[in-house]
């Protein structure tokens, strides 16, 4: 009963020490859009965030590594890590618009069975089936057969990703029927994200969920002495972040009309850094789906911000690099100095 | 393994037939659809010409392409078809070959030995030069043809920086409008959407969300070209005040094309670089000269010659 006030009581003890990485990340942003303003203004003559079609650009454009970078946030909290996640968008983008195909396509997947024009919750219901099995596995494997998280998702990244080349042999499937497309139509991609934001910052900061998630990542034996049944929340939170791979799937799958075996190639690379630029600690324990939301828009300005000077795409990574390096030294920094204050 | 165990089934089957000449094929992966057709360009040609095809999947092995040229020498094949796994490990199969005195011809990847292959090997493809070139020659053309020869804008939306056919086909276009006759096309934007259709789609619209004006969008391949078409549509540019082009001739491009949204795409002949490689195998055999060097054409693809192409791909 004590270990569980102490973790309940564990994100207001981070906030005493000094400012929460929250706000690092905020900042960052903030210097960001100023300089591309300023910038904005020297070189290209107009404002940059004064935009409304910028503006709408730079969320849609991260909307979709957004969702899987929160079901990321949630597992590095817990002390793991996902590298499964840009594969899984492959392979339920892949078997799920199999069976979205419309019949304007006379070569669709299925069209000899007749599964053409199915209506929207067939294709929905089957690319969240395939996210769960891969879910089920990854947590399995973890928490029961206790495979390194770090090694459990490697081999589902190589997996998945053979599914979803094996599904069609490579060859792309397109020509979605008009209710599927509408799932990544416009700023649905958007919204989608911002519920799953606001619905998993809801259930890290409020919920029993949240609280064992934080405790098993600050320490695991502990949160086993306080009685949280470890295996059975690992399953859960690796089985949610595999879900949010899935939808983060269908919703790319939507916007680009298409489903191709390379969908999310180095996706779950971008959502840890998203994650980690925003304050989530890779040891595990520390951090929130607010951070993670603003190393979200980080990226999206980034992108935006690059294209918008028409600087070349080789300096871009480099200064995502140096970013993300950037914001993990400075975690480092405030966890020895906080640290030094405790003692 | 086992394909490659069926395949010399097959083949020792088929040795009754006796007279006709024997063809070792080794395909890097035959899972890739690209490689795929041309398997079975091969195999098709092989059948009409009465010529025995041995073909094995490498799977993407090096060693074990490696092993299947090295049987292919040991059985006594007439001519061997790499499509190689690794481009910078061919000098082994090469010398292997050469040893051998069996004739060699690489097919579709150009291996790091091709400008010093011996006497009795090859290499067909399509020059990859040539799809860059043929895309931004014909967008110069509707542009002239659309009196914009007066001074015309384009965007250049580029493929994986880490690819060499994003590069050539990049430099291909500047090379094009470097020549008199297609200077008037000025590129105010040049950027990267790494072959994806979602990152074409994302580049266009903060393109148009800075203004940028332009009337051709030139694309290194069809899939960021339909992103931008997305996008385009969804900004409700106008048709008119602009012409689009892709390489690659997919299905999802020539559906486009057919609906008005895709000008121009560039068409890589899978089936016919496999025909090319068995003719220059066949060559080389009966001690016929032939280029070190033997190139498949690409071939334009526009709403005008749309018809031919559907089923190719």
């Amino acid at each position: 009963m004590t270990t569980v006030t102490a973790s309940d009581e564990a994100p207001r003890i981070r906030r005493r020490g000094s400012w929460p990485a929250e706000l690092n990340a905020a900042l960052g942003l903030l210097v960001l859009c100023v300089l591309f303003e300023v910038l904005g203004w020297i070189f290209v003559k107009q404002s940059f965030l004064l935009n409304p079609l910028r503006l709408s650009i730079m969320i849609t454009q991260v909307a979709v590594v957004g969702i899987l970078a929160v079901g990321v946030t949630q597992v590095i909290i817990a002390g793991g890590i996902d590298l499964s996640g840009g594969s899984i968008i492959g392979a339920t983008s892949m078997i799920a618009m199999s069976f979205a195909q419309s019949s304007v396509f006379p070569r669709a997947i299925f069209a000899a069975q007749g599964w053409v024009d199915l209506p929207i919750w067939i294709p929905l219901a089957i690319g969240m089936a395939v996210a769960l099995a891969c879910g089920l596995i990854n947590g399995w494997l973890i928490a029961y057969i206790k495979i390194p998280p770090f090694i459990a998702t490697l081999g589902m990244m190589v997996t998945a990703r053979g599914i979803a080349l094996w599904y069609t042999e490579g060859k792309p499937i397109s020509f979605p029927t008009e209710s599927f497309k509408a799932v990544g139509d416009g700023l649905m991609p958007v919204w989608i994200f911002l519920a799953v934001a606001v619905m998993f910052w809801l259930l890290l900061r409020f919920t029993l969920y949240g609280k064992r998630t934080y405790a098993i990542g600050s320490n695991e034996a502990a949160a086993r002495m306080a009685g949280i049944n470890v295996e059975r929340h690992l399953m859960l939170v690796y089985t949610i972040a595999a879900l949010l791979a899935g939808l983060a799937g269908l919703v790319l799958t939507a916007r680009s009309q298409t489903a191709q075996a390379l969908f999310g190639t180095t996706n779950e690379l971008d959502a840890i850094a998203m994650a980690v630029i925003g304050g989530v600690s890779l040891s595990g324990g520390r951090g929130s789906i607010i951070g993670t939301a603003i190393g979200v828009l980080i990226f999206g300005v980034i992108f935006s911000g690059f294209i918008f000077l028409s600087v070349s795409a080789y300096y871009q990574n480099m200064v995502k690099g140096a970013i993300i390096v950037g914001a993990v030294a400075l975690d480092q920094w405030r966890q020895k100095r906080q640290a030094m204050e405790i003692l | 393994m086992r394909k490659f165990l069926i395949g010399t089934l097959a083949a020792s089957l088929m040795c009754g037939s006796a007279h006709a000449e024997k063809i070792g094929v080794t395909i890097a992966l035959l899972e890739h659809n690209f490689l795929a057709v041309m398997a079975k360009g091969m195999q098709t040609y092989a059948k009409d010409k009465g010529i025995e095809l041995q073909m094995v999947d490498a799977n993407n092995d090096v060693a074990k392409q490696l092993d299947q040229v090295n049987n292919f020498i040991a059985s006594g094949v007439d001519a061997i078809i790499v499509n190689a796994v690794d481009t910078s490990a061919t000098q082994a199969m090469t010398d292997a070959a050469a040893k051998a005195k069996i004739p060699l011809v690489y097919v579709n990847r150009q291996p790091i030995n091709v400008d010093t292959l011996p006497d009795g090997q090859a290499f067909v493809a399509s020059n990859e030069v040539d799809s860059g070139t043929l895309e931004a020659k014909e967008m110069c053309r509707l542009l002239k043809a659309a009196g914009k020869d007066k001074g015309a804008t384009a965007v250049v939306m580029v493929g994986e920086l880490s690819n060499q056919a994003a590069v050539q086909r990049t430099k291909d276009v500047h090379d094009v409008i470097a020549a008199p006759e297609c200077s008037f096309i000025k590129i105010v934007e040049e950027q990267t959407a790494n072959w994806n259709r979602a990152q074409g789609q994302d580049l266009m619209t903060n393109w148009i969300s800075k203004g940028t004006k332009f009337d051709a969008v030139i694309s290194n391949n069809d899939e960021m070209a339909i992103g931008a078409i997305q996008a385009l549509k969804a900004a409700k540019i106008d048709r008119k005040s602009y012409i689009i082009g892709g390489v690659d001739a997919t299905q999802d491009a020539l559906i486009a094309m057919q609906s008005g949204d895709l000008d121009v795409t560039i068409f890589q002949d899978a089936a016919g670089q496999g025909q090319g490689s068995i003719d220059t195998a066949l060559k080389i055999k009966k001690g016929e000269k032939v280029d070190k060097k033997v190139y498949i054409p690409f071939q334009l693809v526009t709403p005008a010659n749309i018809k031919n192409f559907l089923t190719k791909n």
